[in-house]
């Protein structure tokens, strides 16, 4: 029998998040290991901070102990919980000795006492009430017995911090496919309040060194961002200019709101000239006095990327879904190639900062991403996600990575382009 | 002190990779838990698949063991476990095996904690001590100066495999049989010089992963997860144009002996998808690059573009049918039409053929030991069958892959299945190629016309 837990992605999840961002390794499972005291505390002595769990007829309960299990010594502290649909009920007790996991013998009528021999878990009632837990004797199904590890530790960090450093380097290193030209141009296009500045001020504050918020954001949702502005970045105050520039254009509206098609194509194409001021109902005409006529290679866009708020994808219009379409398909006529960025990850429901160092293989994550997959028709493959700096007053390398790794997705997508062009 | 393991991050991911995407769970490290046998072996029986690696001051190696721990003073079973030694170098984690015949064995009384292959290797628990013969070392990239006692002793339980007796030769093999193919198919030259470069064509219904075989095909080779084919979903074709895609090998390298041709998706409703009498067209190599397709009328030869007298470089050599696994008994009779009237136009043209079913969710399932054929029990599922009579498509001809459809790291096992698919194509265009008449080489070959 293999030894996996029965708790559910969902309430392991919420058990790791409710003792503070742990990781958790099954140690010991009752009905592979037997159900023995004897057995769990061989495997689980030693293991520092654990959560046992208990699984009733219709219930799962359990305690979670700071110190390591031992043979012989007292636990001081024990905190007892009982996991109700999406949240956790617990209630701490003192100088508890080693009576939880206790025999027939050794255990009081009114303790809490973990019986594995005779699969039987006794509960005080004042904690069965606080629990809400049905009966005061729970026959116990099985029993599992986690080590906890705090998912930021020491190594991770040190990890991230080496990665970082990496993706910094590689970005420093990048030159565009073939040498065409001297810097991508990233567009950065979407609904407005998805983040597209957040997003070039936090790329802009890992290249500074601390948070900065040049390109002025906000939610308001006519658009703070009117005119088109593109954006050099250097390395530190006076380094070198990195070799990509950020391209943040006015917010999608609803109805005719926000950037218009024609803008868009010409945005594309490199007739826009940085600081134009867009205007949704008056697309820019080739009499324009700062009109671009003969752009080059190097003025066009080489990188779309859609950018999102994660949270609002199932809240957008559906008028927004068919100009998101919409616009797709004319970047795509265009020859220019994309990406979706999805922005806020951090604030997403049950999502915890430990979390980012893995990001892509959190359950709400891959459920997102498969709904912007559906919603929009983005490849799976295309959607990256990020945790802008937005009310933060120092960097974390944690976001760092996520950042620059989706800036680097972004480059390889330009490269992409590049290599796509007609030889011409 | 704390239970967390020696391994940096880096080399936990690359052991998780190396044993195929499987998650470690530490349950036992001596300095923690103690160093005798019995410390070690209450917690690590019934754990299921089993991971030692020990650490000495210049080297780190481990031992997997499929199935269970071995019981004390009991016997695993042979043919159950690998060695293999850690390196890293220039930041990638290098990883040797040794094939073994070991027989995993735990004995109480005299202090091994395992020996393998009468003591070729073994380990001493109560004194951090470990014996290796030296051919073992040698083998293992482990120095020979390296001292006797180790550093430390952990042991994982490996978790998301399936405890199979082909699991073990097939991990040990499949990184040297990823890179055995990708220098086979970069050495491949078509058959005679007749080409320089042979031209495999995708055709198939809307969204079935046509423009993502030649992504995936195109990331295995640049290193990284590419999107130069636009993909996504939408009501109709995302491809519009007819792509023929060349393939450098990396960034910077040279282009591979084939062009990967990409149109726009088969569409059951008339007047959506492309449009069949543009088929024959593309076939005979008359439709240029980046021809924008109109659903509702064929080339003409008036098409500025329009390649009047196309020679044998310019047709397409082999045609892959390109199918969703998934959707394969459920497509509609229409589409089975009009799969059967392209068929039928191929065959005309005397083309080399195979298909290609993607988004197979099992990869494992599909190879054998030796990579090369599929499983009887793939063969004789239905779609494959279903395939089989619908095209009459030789079975040894249908072909299965998993495109890169999320944004994962490369994958070899998946790897493994993409460049397969790639080499049995080119594999038949050689046939194809062998097999034309006389007269339509002089007629067609490049050398020849005037």
């Amino acid at each position: 029998m293999a030894v996996t837990t029965n708790l559910t992605w969902w309430q392991k999840k919420i058990l790791q998040n409710h003792f503070g961002e742990k990781r958790l390794s099954l140690l010991y499972k009752a009905s592979v290991h037997t159900f023995s005291r004897h057995h769990l505390l061989g495997r689980c002595s030693n293991q520092g901070p654990t959560i046992t769990v208990i699984y009733g007829d219709n219930c799962v309960t359990g305690v979670y102990v700071q110190e390591s299990y031992q043979e012989q010594e007292e636990i001081s502290s024990v905190i007892i919980f009982a996991l109700k649909e999406t949240k956790i009920l617990e209630y701490k007790i003192r100088s508890y000795d080693s009576l939880l996991f206790g025999s027939q013998f050794m255990s009081r009528n009114d303790d809490f006492c973990i019986n594995l021999h005779n699969q039987k878990l006794s509960i005080p009632s004042d904690v069965r009430k606080k629990l809400r837990l049905p009966q005061d004797h729970i026959s116990i199904q099985e029993c599992e017995v986690f080590r906890c590890e705090d998912l930021l530790d020491e190594r991770n960090i040190k990890k991230i911090i080496e990665l970082r450093n990496c993706l910094l380097s590689d970005l420093k290193a990048y030159k565009p496919y073939g040498d065409l030209i001297q810097e991508i141009r990233i567009l950065l296009l979407g609904p407005t309040g998805a983040g597209k500045s957040s997003f070039f001020n936090s790329v802009k504050s890992i290249y500074q060194g601390y948070v900065t918020h040049q390109a002025l954001v906000g939610t308001d949702t006519a658009g703070i961002s009117q005119k088109y502005r593109t954006y050099s970045i250097r390395e530190k105050k006076d380094g070198n200019a990195l070799p990509f520039i950020l391209c943040d254009s006015m917010g999608l509206g609803e109805n005719e709101g926000g950037l218009c098609m024609n803008d868009i194509v010409n945005i594309l194409k490199g007739h826009i000239p940085d600081r134009y001021e867009n205007n949704s109902l008056k697309p820019i005409t080739s009499n324009h006095p700062n009109y671009i006529d003969s752009p080059l290679l190097k003025d066009r866009i080489h990188c779309v990327a859609f950018v999102f708020d994660a949270n609002s994808i199932e809240h957008l219009s559906e008028e927004m879904v068919a100009k998101i379409k919409r616009t797709r398909r004319e970047v795509i006529k265009c020859g220019v190639m994309h990406i979706a960025l999805l922005t806020h990850v951090d604030t997403m429901n049950l999502i915890t900062k430990g979390d980012l160092i893995d990001i892509y293989r959190c359950m709400p994550v891959k459920i997102k991403l498969n709904q912007v997959n559906r919603k929009l028709g983005f490849a799976l493959s295309d959607i990256l996600v990020v945790s802008n700096y937005t009310s933060e007053w120092s960097l974390d390398p944690v976001k760092d990575v996520l950042i620059l790794s989706a800036l680097r997705q972004m480059l390889w997508t330009a490269d992409d382009f590049l290599e796509d062009l007609p030889l011409q | 002190m704390e239970v967390t393991t020696r391994l940096t991050w880096n080399e936990e991911r690359s052991l998780q990779k190396l044993l195929g995407n499987v998650s470690l769970t530490l349950l036992y490290k001596s300095t923690v838990h103690g160093c005798s046998t019995e410390d070690a072996d209450q917690r690590c029986t019934d754990q299921g698949s089993i991971l030692i690696m020990i650490y000495l001051s210049d080297a780190i190696f481990g031992v997997f063991m499929l199935g269970n721990y071995p019981k004390l003073n009991n016997s695993g079973k042979p043919n159950s476990s690998f060695c293999f030694s850690l390196t890293e170098k220039n930041n990638i984690i290098e990883t040797s095996f040794l094939k073994v015949n070991f027989v995993p064995k735990i004995s109480g009384k005299e202090p091994v904690i395992f020996s393998l292959d009468s003591d070729t290797f073994s380990i001493v628990p109560d004194k951090s001590t470990h014996n290796i013969q030296f051919n073992l070392k040698e083998k293992l990239r482990v120095a020979n100066s390296s001292r006797a006692t180790y550093l430390e002793c952990e042991i994982f339980r490996v978790e998301g495999i399936m405890v199979d007796p082909s699991y073990i030769p097939r991990i040990m093999r499949v990184t040297p049989h990823r890179n055995k193919l990708l220098s086979e198919l970069r050495a491949y030259k078509p058959h005679a010089d007749m080409v320089s470069k042979i031209r495999i064509l995708l055709l198939g219904p809307v969204g079935s992963g046509k423009s993502s075989f030649f992504n995936s095909v195109k990331s295995i080779f640049q290193g990284h997860v590419t999107r130069q084919a636009i993909v996504g979903s939408d009501s109709t074709s995302i491809t519009e144009q007819y792509r023929t895609y060349s393939v450098k090998d990396g960034k910077y390298g040279t282009f591979l002996p084939f062009v990967l041709c990409d149109s726009m998706g088969l569409d059951e409703t008339e007047g959506e998808g492309l449009c069949m009498d543009d088929i024959p067209h593309i076939l005979r190599g008359h439709v240029p690059d980046r021809y924008q397709f109109n659903p509702h009328k064929p080339i003409t030869p008036k098409h500025p573009n329009f390649i009047t007298s196309p020679s044998l470089k310019d047709r397409i050599h082999c045609v892959a049918y390109v199918l969703d696994i998934n959707s394969i008994n459920n497509l509609s009779s229409k589409m089975v039409a009009k799969l059967k009237q392209v068929h039928k136009e191929v065959l005309n043209c005397g083309l080399a053929h195979v298909a290609l079913l993607t988004k197979v969710s099992n990869c494992n399932e599909v190879l054998q030991d030796s990579f090369l054929n599929m499983n009887t029990s793939m063969t004789s599922q239905s779609q494959i069958m279903n395939v089989h009579s619908m095209l009459d498509i030789p079975i040894s001809n249908i072909l299965m892959v998993k495109n890169y459809a999320s944004r994962e790291e490369l994958d070899s096992l998946q790897d493994i299945l993409i460049l397969s698919a790639l080499r049995q194509m080119l594999r038949v265009a050689d046939n194809f190629l062998e097999d034309l008449p006389l007269e339509e080489i002089g007629n067609l070959s490049p050398f020849c016309s005037s």
